[in-house]
């Protein structure tokens, strides 16, 4: 009788919060994006007119399209860069701390902060990335990283990156005081090398790390808004927006926010379709445990 | 000799990285000491100042406030990062060492909470505070944070918690302990990496939180750094400088925190103690 | 016995001598514009001390997302907010979320205060909802030194202008400047050319939704702006700048000519500020009389306030001419106020050619549906990057009008 109540008596709290401030607002979001609304009058109910919209809206298929494309680097660059950088600086020789916190650096600023550096960085006269990259004889390579509709998205990615990186090392490295020692020692004995090692111990043993990194990539980049908003807000003319971005110029600046909501469902609905088959996945493998 | 190599490429190798990285944080570094008619005249944004000017430094401060807003966001953040790590280690314990038939669900609900773009939610929370009056209240936002970072750290507590072998969980049972003492005398302590890092990561979060104080916040007297800091944004005139120097003056205390939470990464507390 | 006593006569005294507050929601969050505003708050409460002023300051983006959720609160947290006439004030009155604010001027006629022109643009429905506190005008900036070196004199007409521009080329330097990446500059353009070319009814009907943008009068708008586009007058790459890392290459003499407000000047180094002067942009078609923009800024009411008489009487102070020069002065902006004269030579100058005009405008997206302004600031950015596709963008435009003004 016990056994059964005491989960419930440990989760009612933490869900009793969780349902007020955040599922009963989603809640709230879903039915508004079945109306019309500008936040101040009376909303006007639509039925499907707000989605049937989005499908032939061409901004908003060209941010989910760069939506992909954040997915696509945070996936290919932010973990396996993390887990390097993570692997690289545990190892104890003295100053790894100072490196480590070097690192971490760009986590402490703010989003608006980082945009409104890498804008300097990227700044196609004056900033740092031009002028090097002309020192060294390089000039064609000296792009106009944000204005040209081609590659902005690119280059946003890149700046985001800077923040994604050390996040996606802080992860592994907690993830990393979980793998045994000993076990690592155990292979080294048998003979394994450094390549063997890392892949069939460390790794494994990297598990609840992985998946965490790996969900938060996902999210984050079908999510991504402030590095975008404060860097070109979606320009030149909707070349680099995203989904969130899209989204909060429809329900804030345009005062549509049944459009908005609509917009949020949409992106809610992605991100939970990628990351509920991944999480189940995890689950599954787990429960064979 | 090859320890020696080895250490070498650690050095060299981490240095370049470092060096790379620190190239955008340099530019901040410096426009934070410039005059704004410097950065003006000479359009480039990564020369070191001509004249080195603290005066920046002294705006930045007043005019954004800090010191009044440095205490505030110091409490909503030491507090909200206390409450939801609290909080979510019990929902986090519940759902990995107990089988019930609602777990999967629970744990998709605080999962896919995390999902939504918060923007969505900022009417709808923004009515529910006015209503009940933790409008303008610290309070207010500090509930908000412990419920909305509650999914994260649930599913990220629960994933290390799931690691940890059950013949501890099952020998502390057949000595007798209750849920509560196992909870907090035997999981606990083991999940102590995963806290410290989680405690970094929110506390950064909670900090540099800009949207949320800015919804929920109306007085001067209560906000958060990071709204004292776009207030330096001018309507129509943005000062680098000054703006660099506060974001450098904020960006201090989760530093801070940075350092001494990484003391928990270096221990060696790790599961495999146990597991031998 | 005694103690009750001393605490019921301590009670009575806070609520004998409790202030009334009044609180300000401000977006000046400039630091000359909030010292002045804090200024004059100060003044107002040594002149009323029954009054206790609470001024809260946000930026100027935030500011607006912001309102709506002021607006719009069952609750409401602000007696005076900061805002813009035009359009933009028009749309809350229309739903009645703003009270209007005729008995600031009880016992005197708005035209004791201010300039019957700016009138119609701060009422709704014959009634004045709103008070104006400072404008200013737009103009082509430009550096006197520049000009001196190659000879250049102010140009009046379009094909002088065009001249300007191929003297400045020649001589390397840039003709014209802009900061595009958030497009309201280039609305600018967009504003004055059509002012120009087709004059302020046309402007005004355009921006109410009434003028379909495939319309061939619109077409001559763009044909103008893409000679200067064409050619290659313009800054390369303006859309990776902002209005003010574009207005640096003005200021280091890279660049002549600046079509832009005349908040220039705040934030212009201070060797280059005396060297700065700008000019009427040039008339295209001498039969369309001159107008121009002159954005007004100033304060209004919630519906919602809780504090609605002393709002009243502290926009009774902002009107007066005391506040507005105090105010004016402080900043170098022209006050709305009658009786107070420009506060130096330059925004004499301002203030003339503004009078010498024959009407104005509040500025495209200050005058049109927000959600308008959002697509036509983007149409044209697309339009200066990719001059040629211009029938196709304006046809976009059109539909996109249609849907929105349901027209």
């Amino acid at each position: 009788m016990k056994k059964k109540l005491t989960p419930y008596l440990f989760l009612a709290g933490p869900l009793a919060l969780y349902f007020i401030w955040v599922i009963y607002p989603i809640f709230r979001t879903f039915i508004v994006s079945f109306t019309r609304w500008d936040g101040m009058t009376k909303p006007r109910f639509v039925g499907w007119e707000n989605f049937v919209r989005l499908f032939n809206d061409r901004y908003f298929i060209l941010s989910l399209l760069n939506n992909f494309k954040w997915m696509i680097g945070f996936v290919i660059l932010s973990i396996p860069l993390g887990l390097l950088f993570a692997m690289l600086m545990d190892q104890k020789y003295p100053g790894h701390r100072v490196y480590k916190s070097l690192v971490y650096l760009p986590m402490a600023l703010s989003f608006v902060v980082i945009g409104q550096i890498w804008s300097w960085v990227l700044e196609p006269s004056g900033g740092i990335v031009n002028t090097f990259l002309r020192w060294i004889g390089l000039e064609n390579l000296a792009k106009p990283w944000l204005s040209d509709p081609r590659i902005v998205t690119y280059s946003l990615i890149w700046a985001a990156l800077w923040r994604q990186v050390p996040y996606a090392m802080v992860l592994f490295l907690a993830g990393l005081q979980s793998v045994d020692r000993e076990h690592v020692e155990a292979a080294i004995v048998d003979g394994a090398n450094a390549f063997q090692r890392f892949w069939y111990v460390i790794l494994p043993e990297l598990r609840p790390a992985m998946v965490i990194t790996i969900t938060v990539n996902i999210i984050d980049s079908l999510r991504a808004f402030d590095i975008v908003f404060v860097m070109t807000r979606g320009g030149p003319y909707y070349s680099s927006s995203v989904m969130a971005n899209y989204m909060y110029i429809q329900a804030f600046h345009n005062y549509r926010m049944g459009y908005g909501a609509a917009i949020a469902v949409i992106q809610f609905l992605i991100t939970l379709g990628f990351i509920l088959v991944y999480v189940l996945n995890v689950l599954k493998r787990e429960e064979r445990l | 000799m090859r320890k020696t190599l080895k250490a070498t490429l650690f050095y060299v190798l981490c240095t370049l990285i470092v060096v790379l990285w620190m190239v955008p944080f340099v530019v901040a570094f410096f426009t934070a000491f410039k005059t704004m008619d410097e950065i003006f005249m000479l359009r480039n944004f990564w020369s070191p100042p001509k004249t080195w000017t603290f005066e920046n430094f002294k705006v930045a401060w007043i005019e954004g406030r800090m010191g009044r807003y440095f205490i505030n966001t110091t409490i909503v953040t030491a507090v909200s990062v206390a409450g939801t790590l609290f909080l979510s280690s019990l929902s986090a314990y519940a759902l990995a060492w107990y089988e019930f038939k609602l777990r999967t669900v629970i744990l998709m609900i605080f999962v896919s909470g995390m999902l939504i773009p918060f923007q969505m939610l900022l009417i709808p929370v923004y009515r529910f505070s006015v209503v009940t009056g933790l409008y303008d209240t610290l309070i207010g936002v500090i509930l908000f944070h412990i419920a909305f970072q509650l999914g994260f750290c649930t599913f990220f507590l629960r994933n290390f918690m799931a690691t940890i072998p059950s013949s501890l969980f099952d020998a502390a049972r057949i000595d007798g302990a209750g849920a509560f003492k196992i909870y907090s005398k035997i999981i606990m302590p083991l999940v102590k990496p995963a806290v410290a890092a989680l405690s970094i990561l929110e506390f950064t979060w909670i900090w540099n939180d800009y949207l949320w104080s800015l919804i929920l916040l109306q007085s001067d007297a209560k906000k958060t750094v990071t709204i004292g800091l776009t207030t330096l944004q001018g309507q129509w005139i943005s000062s680098w400088n000054i703006i660099a120097a506060g974001a450098l003056l904020a960006a201090t205390v989760p530093v801070i925190v940075f350092l001494v939470f990484q003391r928990y990464f270096i221990q060696g507390l790790t599961l495999g103690s146990i597991k031998g | 016995m005694k103690r009750l006593l001393v605490l019921v006569l301590a009670t009575i005294m806070v609520f004998v001598f409790a202030k009334e507050r009044i609180v300000i929601n401000s977006y000046m969050s400039d630091p000359a514009p909030r010292k002045a505003l804090a200024e004059l708050v100060q003044i107002f409460q040594q002149k009323y001390p029954e009054y206790e002023v609470v001024v809260n300051t946000f930026a100027h983006e935030d500011f607006k997302v912001l309102l709506r959720t002021w607006l719009a609160s069952p609750k409401g947290t602000a007696d005076v907010v900061t805002w813009f006439a035009g359009e933009r004030m028009r749309y809350f009155a229309e739903m009645g979320l703003i009270v209007p604010v005729e008995e600031v001027f009880a016992g005197a006629k708005w035209e004791d205060y201010f300039p019957e022109a700016f009138r119609s643009t701060c009422s709704y429905k014959d009634k004045i909802y709103f008070i104006p506190q400072s404008w200013y005008w737009w103009g082509v900036y430009y550096r006197k030194s520049v000009f001196e070196k190659f000879g250049i004199k102010e140009p009046k007409t379009w094909d002088e202008f065009l001249q300007v521009c191929e003297t400045l080329k020649k001589n390397g330097i840039v003709p014209i400047t802009i900061g595009t990446k958030f497009p309201w500059t280039a609305a600018g353009w967009f504003d004055i050319l059509n002012l120009r070319i087709n004059g302020l009814d046309y402007h005004i009907a355009l921006t109410a939704g009434e003028v379909p943008y495939t319309d061939a009068k619109l077409l001559k708008v763009f044909e103008y702006w893409r000679q200067i586009i064409d050619k290659g007058y313009l800054l390369p790459n303006h859309t990776a700048y902002e209005w003010q890392e574009a207005a640096t290459f003005l200021f280091r003499g890279q660049a002549g000519m600046y079509y832009m407000g005349q908040f220039i000047k705040d934030v212009a180094p201070a060797e280059v500020k005396d060297d700065l002067d700008f000019f009427r942009f040039p008339i295209i078609d001498p039969a369309v009389a001159p107008y121009e923009e002159t954005p007004i800024d100033g304060f209004m009411v919630p519906a919602n306030a809780p504090n609605k008489k002393g709002a009243i009487v502290f926009l009774r102070f902002i009107a007066s001419k005391e506040a507005q020069e105090k105010f004016a002065k402080d900043l170098g902006r022209l006050a709305a106020n009658v009786a107070v004269a420009p506060p130096d030579a330059h925004a004499k100058k301002g203030l003339d050619m503004i009078l010498a005009s024959a009407g104005v405008a509040q500025f495209y997206d200050r005058d049109t549906n927000p959600e308008m302004a959002e697509v036509g600031m983007n149409a044209f950015i697309e339009f200066m990057q990719n001059p040629g596709k211009i029938t196709d963008i304006l046809k976009r435009l059109e539909a996109e009008r249609k849907r929105i003004y349901g027209k």
